[in-house]
């Protein structure tokens, strides 16, 4: 197949950001300590996060709510199927339709929790793609109440919020930074596609590309499903290094903490995605820093316990107030290495 | 080649046009003159499946009403619509490939798209840009070469002068008389008279969703009351 003009130069920023976040990854092997490795690592799996959202929500502009859930649908999912019967056999033991009596290995696991997220995503997408935007994002809010609701109460397999434990660790930091860098030439490719062009005419004009034979619903299912299973990774990716799932980090501080990312870097562009992710991964560090109340230059700061919630919802509310478009705006980062 | 009869363009309940006939041959341009809400926007929606219609349009013997906007596009039907709707966000090449929607020869496409390039320089200077960066004018040429990378067998022009400055209209109405020249079938939808009629072979009038008058641009020239009024001297 050949590439179009514009999709070399797509190609030319996605390898761009890949060498960025593999620099990262590398830099974090080296000189991370343990603990920072972990943070690093929930780094990258919220990276997957916002590049699952951007594909829908940067390219159909249509704020989507629920997009944790389906990450915890894919971790939950693979997490059921991969740890052992052994362990499943303690802590789950009323699991109906013989959940808990069988084992799979890791792939095959995680291939049966994309399936099975992406089926639910184009089963609720079948609703959602025919709202009108404000429609949606409320009717998404509702779909994550519900999911989470789900996971919460349906103890027997889920487990609700206590822990879900057991799950063999199969990734390490460079399985996740190989998988960011797929799920990266994924996002972009499907931007610069033809129907990612066709979805971003939609979104700027509703009629206007219908009049040139833009089908926006069946575009906006597309890129809803695809969003579906980049997140089902990005749960896979979870459960398979923490090794302990729970419902709590499914539900709204982690819709709010991704979409502030996504937001921050610009959601129309993957280099947007990217951007906003590791500002605010490692902004946050250092306002978990001062929320401690640590000596700076001399000065004894105060305790600010919470200061990382007021600090994401000012990056919202700042950046919608002075650069809605986000840092990047239209630009991906070939745009601004590149002429023309 | 563009046969319609009876047409009435409905906006829910209310019709915007009641019951119009009009042609286009291979090779005309035709012109769709009238003030506004005069129905001649109606008209052109309901032609490229926008707009609920009844009556009959046939378009190279095929019976279009009913069918998808996408089959228009493929039966070879494209516009370019009033306000020129062009997609701001997007880059200007972007745009351009939005037209190519129905093709899939990826070469030829690149070549249309160059071709454009090289007729509107302007263009192709700010090809990765967002076309809402380019001026009106620039903007209608952007959106007349959209509506063309489609290959269509006739081209649906709605307002192209709308809100341009008098040269840059003389510009627009140079590119159209081009397109006519090379042989492109025309039909187009105008406020400013005179341009119009300068560049087209067939015209109708038109007034609160009816055909007022029509006839050859020489016979309608002839007729002074009605010229008057048209270009607004009466």
């Amino acid at each position: 197949m050949t590439l179009a003009r514009h999709q070399k130069r797509g190609l030319i920023g996605a390898a761009l950001l890949s060498l960025i976040l593999i620099a990262i990854g590398v830099l974090a092997a080296w000189f991370g300590s343990r603990y920072q490795l972990r943070l690093v690592y929930g780094a990258y799996v919220n990276l997957l996060v916002v590049l699952g959202l951007q594909v829908f929500m940067g390219n159909a502009r249509v704020t989507n709510l629920s997009h944790s859930a389906f990450m915890g649908i894919g971790a939950y999912a693979a997490a059921i199927c991969v740890t052992p019967a052994a362990t499943k056999a303690i802590s789950l033991p009323d699991a109906p339709w013989g959940l808990a009596a069988f084992t799979l290995d890791p792939l095959t696991s995680a291939i049966i929790a994309i399936v099975i997220t992406a089926a639910i995503a184009a089963l609720v997408g079948l609703f959602i793609v025919r709202m009108t935007a404000i429609g949606a994002t409320i009717a998404s809010l509702a779909v994550l109440v519900i999911i989470h609701s789900i996971f919460l109460f349906r103890t027997d397999i889920f487990k609700g919020n206590q822990a879900f434990f057991g799950i063999p660790q199969v990734f390490s930091l460079t399985s996740i930074v190989v998988l960011s860098v797929v799920v990266v030439l994924i996002a972009r490719g499907f931007r610069e596609s033809h129907w990612g062009i066709q979805l971003r005419a939609s979104a700027d004009d509703e009629t206007g590309a219908a009049a040139m034979g833009v089908n926006v619903v069946r575009l906006r299912l597309v890129a809803w499903v695809l969003s579906g299973i980049i997140l089902a990774l990005a749960g896979i990716a979870y459960a398979y290094y923490l090794g302990t799932i729970s419902a709590r980090p499914f539900y709204f501080n982690h819709v709010f903490l991704t979409l502030a990312m996504l937001i921050l870097g610009g959601m129309r562009t993957v280099t947007g995605a990217v951007l906003g992710t590791f500002l605010i991964s490692f902004g946050l560090e250092v306002v978990r820093w001062l929320e401690t109340g640590p000596v700076v230059a001399g000065v004894d700061l105060p305790e600010a316990l919470g200061l990382s919630g007021v600090v994401l919802g000012l990056v919202i509310v700042l950046t919608m107030t002075l650069r809605p478009q986000g840092v990047m705006g239209d630009r991906e980062i070939e745009d601004i290495i590149l002429r023309r | 080649m563009l046969d319609i009869r009876n047409l009435k363009v409905l906006y829910g309940p209310i019709e915007a046009v009641h019951g119009i006939s009009l042609r286009v041959e291979e090779g005309q341009c035709v012109t769709l003159l009238g003030p506004n809400g005069a129905g001649k926007s109606s008209t052109i929606s309901a032609i490229c499946g926008v707009a609920k219609a009844t009556g009959d349009i046939t378009f190279l013997g095929q019976d279009l009403l009913g069918t998808e906007i996408e089959d228009r596009v493929r039966a070879g039907i494209s516009v370019s619509p009033e306000g020129r709707r062009i997609f701001s966000n997007l880059s200007v090449e972007a745009n351009l490939q939005l037209g190519a929607g129905i093709r899939t020869d990826r070469d030829g496409i690149e070549a249309d798209i160059d071709h454009w390039f090289t007729t509107f320089p302007i263009l192709g200077e700010r090809r990765t840009q967002s076309a809402g960066t380019l001026s009106g004018g620039e903007q209608q040429m952007l959106a007349i070469a959209r509506a063309l990378m489609a290959k269509p067998k006739i081209l649906l022009l709605d307002e192209p002068s709308l809100g341009l400055a008098p040269r840059i209209v003389g510009q627009i109405f140079d590119m159209i008389e081009q397109l006519k020249s090379e042989g492109m079938t025309i039909l187009l939808v105008e406020q400013n008279a005179r341009q119009a009629l300068r560049i087209s072979d067939y015209a109708y009038l038109l007034n609160t969703g009816t055909i007022q008058a029509e006839g050859t641009t020489a016979t309608l020239g002839q007729n002074d009351e009605l010229m008057a009024k048209l270009t607004g001297l009466g």
